[in-house]
């Protein structure tokens, strides 16, 4: 019996996820449980060899299996299958389950319909109860079921995605079964007792990479595989399976809450020395040398732990607090999640947000609801973080490479060089901050609501959903960084490379033709389009002042940088900008640019009548440009400012007077 | 006579909350055909109008004495004319809520049920279904035992098993059965149950007679007006407009532009209103959103477990119907004896216990008379044997016959030493000595098409 195992090192009210789990498994009965693991499979290694899973007390035996192999939970069990690890009835969960659930009549009942029926059942899932609109209800994993109320057979299972109706395929409904029923108040607790067959479905299936692709193709093969799925519903009993940050903070707060018991902090069943606490009314639980200044409220469900020490004056409710935290006098925390060693400075007001390990908040930080500070990231000091922001330490264009911005430290020197080249944007993290704003997808900001979902909700899950689909179902079981997505590498390279390219030339006083022929090969070299080139080149151009001027000069000083530079390399602009989607692609980099810059902002206007004046750009292409509707708000401000619209205004009469004198 | 003239009794009463909960029984003509001239037999405990459409020469034949004041309406026999058809024929006497039941409808059902559901839930309709039956033997005539080809029912229901959220039929659909989320947000759990007979007896709010009033294009309410109510309840009343627009355009063309329900409902009672928004109480496990009041229409059904329920709607169905009325007279508490008293029966004991005799029939020696059912006016000669038959009025059988299983009807003769086993002998035909018929149809031409 095992858990495919991953990377669930996150901490869960102050304890990994993974020894949830682990707990829920030993607690149930397992004796024998393997850990697979394809990625930060060290760290998990270490974290379960200290653990008191790996004491020779532990009635649960845990085995670490690890491979560079599984990319997906298909090749777990495939392997699984292959090395014959499992001959009995086996659990499957993945690494970031948290539950109370007694297996044992779900257990039963699988054994029982596998012996009335010689082999049929190959699986039980195991759901809990929880109506539509409960906060544990996970956007992405809600799922329709439909089953036979009779034997508890599930006749279809589908994951809702936000579809409107829902269809079931007549098929399912024969006279053999009176009562279907159909429910939609069900939790997919990821937890599933599985035959050994399971695994030997894998491999003659070689195209199942997920538990979701397995019952689907059992379900509508039925027929010929003669397999059947059952399920357990359990309503009393607590399961969850935690895949994004909407999630771990509901689940949080149920531990607190003592909806898991008796997984509660109190307990302390990792029988970790550091991870013990004191439960007190209104579910206050303290570590030990928790210290608390003057006149500080703990209001209710609060998990402090080891070594924190909280200044006067605060106000904290609602809240999981880590170790070796130092919470400055009047910050007040509200639903805020703090990992180990945090920094909160005087008068911070958090509310609904993660901080991760070592992150620094200064004096004066207003953090509205769902934002996230990941690791080492320092903020403010004076400055308010508008809803749903997130911060990392890894540049924006680097963001979707790595994997977890939150516990990952292992980027970090790696990115060390890229921040000699790129100030943090002061406007983002404030004066003294460290890190980037990271943005999940900027362009698509046609529908707010699902914008917000992507930013907060599937947080640690957007990561992973560039790197393979199929691995969604698994949690962060993913492979490493070195498979990210080749394009996005490359252009980040490709642009690194014209900045040399450009650099050079700026020193060496290379001539355009041979800068042009140098990008040229470049282009070739990184197979990159005309308008990823366009953006590129815009960028880097554009970004060419700042480094030598210090980040906090003016948009005057700026301009004045730029001017020459723009004119020394107006041919490279003319020999890429030729139709007018590379005048409008042109412009978009500018906007985009002059959006991350706001301080610069006003010198936008020049900018454009510069590349006006020299030919780079098009008068009907700017206006065009100018008149897009479909722009974000940032957009529109951009657009109203008062320099920019004077230009355009110019614009537009000097194109009324051209075209006029082309009449005559 | 055995077909379906399918007419409408509208039972209407002077306030809804005359609904008392008392036992209503409907009973279907045809069953009692021989005690009663009537093609109608109603008893109906507590008084309450009553309006029976009905066809002329139907009308004619009923004789009725109940102590209900029945109003009779007739519509004309060469119109064609839905149930929603003649309910908006008489709409103009309808002052109230009303429930809707047709006469082939026989059951022994608690009636408050139904009637409780409506009232309890302020309901705009609810309605009474029970489990199909499958008939336990064959029908005369029918070679073999072919299943008849159905369209199925889908109907989906609550978890209580009260509140209907759902209602398809397989001819309307294609491969697939489509929920719609909305639903299932409100009601999670919903079970689709096939198997279920719609017992056609609607308790309807009186908005809907206004409904179908100005909707002239609903014919029926069992297949149009129904539906359409069950699908009115999880759709807003405003995009309801257009929605209905571009759903039913293409299922039938309407002359006039559909009218919403909800524009209907009357807000009458301004004491009631705000309890709802006060009250903690939630009529499902869903979210907790809204209560009760989310959807103003709201359609609900009784699901029969035991007891009888038929619909006359078919010759088997008729069989057994006949078969089972005898234990629900018992039931009843008879003001007549199974065996009418006029009747002369001369071996009273060959007379099964569960069978009925009707007035002025004769009986001869040694015959025997099992499950049966005859009718009046009968001349049963000695030594014959009868099982499981319906035998009408003014049938002869003459010495020594042996019936089974059989359906006989008006001024039929079979003479002497017929056997006769699962068949159908139509009115005046004429069996010939020693006549030997197993699963036969002997009907005149004539009638061949009432089968």
């Amino acid at each position: 019996m095992r858990p495919v195992g991953e990377a669930a090192l996150l901490p869960m009210a102050n304890v990994a996820m993974i020894d949830y789990t682990l707990e829920f498994l030993t607690a149930t009965g397992v004796e024998e449980t393997f850990v697979f693991c394809c990625w930060k499979s060290a760290e998990i290694k270490e974290h379960l060899q200290k653990s008191k899973w790996c004491r020779h007390t532990s009635p649960n035996t845990v085995r670490f299996v690890t491979s560079d192999l599984y990319r997906s939970l298909g090749d777990v069990l495939r392997d699984v299958d292959a090395k014959s690890l499992v001959r009995s009835d086996f659990i499957l969960v993945t690494g970031d389950v948290v539950s109370n659930f007694n297996i044992s009549r779900a257990l039963e009942e699988h054994k029982l319909r596998r012996k009335m029926e010689k082999n049929v059942s190959v699986m039980t899932m195991i759901f809990k109860e929880s109506s539509p609109g409960h906060h544990a209800r996970c956007h992405e994993d809600d799922i329709i079921v439909a089953m036979d109320s009779a034997t508890n057979r599930v006749l279809h299972y589908q994951r809702t995605q936000g579809l409107k109706r829902f269809r079931f395929p007549m098929s399912l409904f024969q006279s053999s079964i009176e009562n279907v029923e159909v429910r939609h108040d069900l939790l997919d607790c990821h937890i599933s007792i599985c035959s050994p067959q399971v695994a030997e479905l894998f491999t003659d299936n070689f195209d199942y990479q997920t538990r979701d692709d397995f019952v689907r193709g059992l379900l509508v093969n039925e027929e010929i595989l003669g397999n059947q799925i059952h399920m357990h519903v359990t309503t009393e009993q607590y399961g969850a399976h935690i895949c994004n940050l909407l999630m771990y903070k509901a689940v949080c707060s149920d531990i607190i809450r003592r909806w898991v018991y008796p997984l509660t902090p109190e307990m302390n069943f990792t029988d970790d020395k550091n991870q013990s606490y004191t439960h007190s009314k209104h579910n206050i639980y303290r570590g030990v040398d928790v210290s608390l200044g003057h006149g500080s409220v703990l209001e209710e469900n609060i998990l402090i732990g080891q070594g924190t020490v909280i200044g006067s004056n605060c106000f904290v409710t609602n809240s999981v607090i880590g170790q070796n935290c130092r919470i400055g006098d009047r910050v007040i925390l509200d639903g805020a999640f703090l990992w180990d060693r945090v920094h909160i400075a005087d008068n911070v007001e958090i509310c609904h947000s993660v901080i991760c390990d070592e992150a620094e908040v200064k004096e004066k930080v207003k953090l509205k609801p769902r934002c996230v500070l990941s690791s080492q990231v320092v903020v403010g000091p004076d400055i308010t973080l508008s809803e749903g922001t997130v911060i990392s330490l890894h540049p924006p264009d680097e963001e979707e490479e790595d994997e977890d911005q939150f516990s990952d430290d292992s980027g970090v020197n790696k990115m060390e060089s890229k921040v000699k080249l790129k100030g943090y944007n002061k406007k983002d993290v404030g004066s003294e901050g460290r890190g980037y704003l990271w943005k999940a997808d900027d362009k698509n900001e046609e529908d707010e609501e699902e914008q917000r979902q992507s930013l907060w909700g599937p947080a640690l899950h957007s990561e992973e959903e560039s790197e393979s689909d199929s691995d969604l179902s698994l949690g962060s079981e993913e492979p490493d960084s070195r498979t990210a997505s080749p394009q996005l590498d490359d252009i980040k390279v490709f642009q690194n490379e014209v900045l040399g390219t450009l650099q050079r030339g700026e020193e060496e006083n290379i001539s355009c033709d041979n800068l042009v022929l140098e990008i040229n090969s470049l282009k070739y070299a990184y197979n990159i389009g005309l308008k990823e080139m366009m953006q590129v080149l815009s960028k880097v151009i554009l970004e060419f002042p700042l480094q030598q001027l210090d980040a906090n000069s003016d948009s005057q000083n700026y301009f004045s940088a730029l001017l020459p530079l723009l004119k020394n390399w107006t041919p490279l602009f003319k020999n890429y900008i030729k139709r007018a989607s590379d005048h409008l692609n042109a412009l978009f980099a500018i906007e985009e640019f002059f959006l991350e810059h706001d301080s610069l902002c006003t010198s936008i206007a020049k900018v454009l009548m510069t590349f006006y004046q020299l030919e780079i750009l098009e008068e009907d292409v700017i206006l065009n440009w100018f008149s897009l509707r479909d722009t974000s708000d940032k957009g529109k401000q951009l657009r109203k400012n008062q320099r920019l619209q004077k230009f355009i205004q110019w614009l537009e009469e000097a194109e009324e007077e051209s075209s006029d004198g082309d009449q005559d | 006579m055995v077909g379906s003239v399918f007419f409408l009794l509208v039972v209407m009463q002077k306030s809804s909350a005359c609904l008392s909960p008392t036992k209503i029984w409907t009973m279907q003509a045809y069953i009692c055909i021989f005690r009663k001239q009537a093609t109608t037999f109603l008893l109906f405990s507590y008084s309450s109008e009553v309006i029976v459409i009905t066809r002329k020469e139907i009308q004619k034949v009923l004789n009725l004495d109940t102590k209900m004041k029945l109003d009779f309406v007739c519509i004309s026999d060469n119109m064609d004319m839905g149930t929603a058809d003649s309910l908006r024929h008489i709409h103009q006497k309808i002052k109230t809520d009303v429930l809707v039941l047709s006469c082939d409808l026989i059951t022994d059902v608690d009636l408050y049920k139904v009637v409780d559901l409506f009232r309890t839930h302020d309901a705009t309709l609810s309605m009474l279904m029970k489990k199909t039956h499958e008939p336990t033997e064959g029908v005369p005539g029918q070679k073999g035992k072919k299943k008849p080809v159905e369209q199925r029912d889908f109907i989906g229901v609550d978890d209580t098993g009260k509140r209907l959220l759902f209602m398809a039929n397989e001819a309307d659909l294609d491969e697939e059965l489509v929920i719609k989320r909305s639903i299932l947000q409100k009601h999670p759990r919903m079970h689709i149950r096939t198997g279920l007979m719609d017992a056609h007896l609607y308790c309807l709010k009186k908005y809907v007679v206004d409904f179908l009033v100005e909707n002239r294009t609903i014919t029926s309410l069992r297949s149009e007006l129904i539906p359409h109510l069950v699908r009115k309840q999880f759709s807003s009343p405003m995009s309801l407009q257009q929605g209905q627009d571009n759903k039913e355009e293409d299922q039938k063309k309407k002359d006039q532009a559909s009218l919403d329900i909800y524009s209907f409902i009357k807000e009458d009672n301004s004491l009631l209103k705000p309890a709802p928004d006060n009250s903690c109480w939630n009529d499902r496990r869903g979210d907790m959103n809204e209560t009760l009041h989310e959807g103003k229409v709201r359609c609900y059904v009784h699901i029969m477990k035991e007891g009888l329920c038929f619909r006359v709607n078919t010759l088997g169905l008729y069989i057994e119907a006949n078969r089972q009325v005898p234990k629900l007279l018992l039931n009843l508490g008879l003001e007549e004896p199974l065996v009418h008293l006029s009747a002369q029966v001369t071996d009273r004991g060959m007379v099964g216990s569960d069978s009925i005799v009707g007035s002025s029939t004769q009986v001869g020696e040694k015959t025997s008379i099992k499950h049966s059912i005859i009718g009046n006016m009968c001349t049963i000669k000695d030594k014959v044997k009868i099982t499981n038959c319906i035998i009408m009025n003014s049938v002869t059988i003459e010495e020594g016959c042996c019936l089974q299983g059989s359906v006989i009807c008006h001024n039929a003769v079979i003479e002497k030493g017929a056997e006769i086993k699962d068949c159908l002998i139509g009115s005046d035909q004429r069996l010939e000595t020693k006549a030997k018929h197993v699963n036969e149809v002997i009907v005149g031409t004539e009638q061949l098409m009432e089968i």
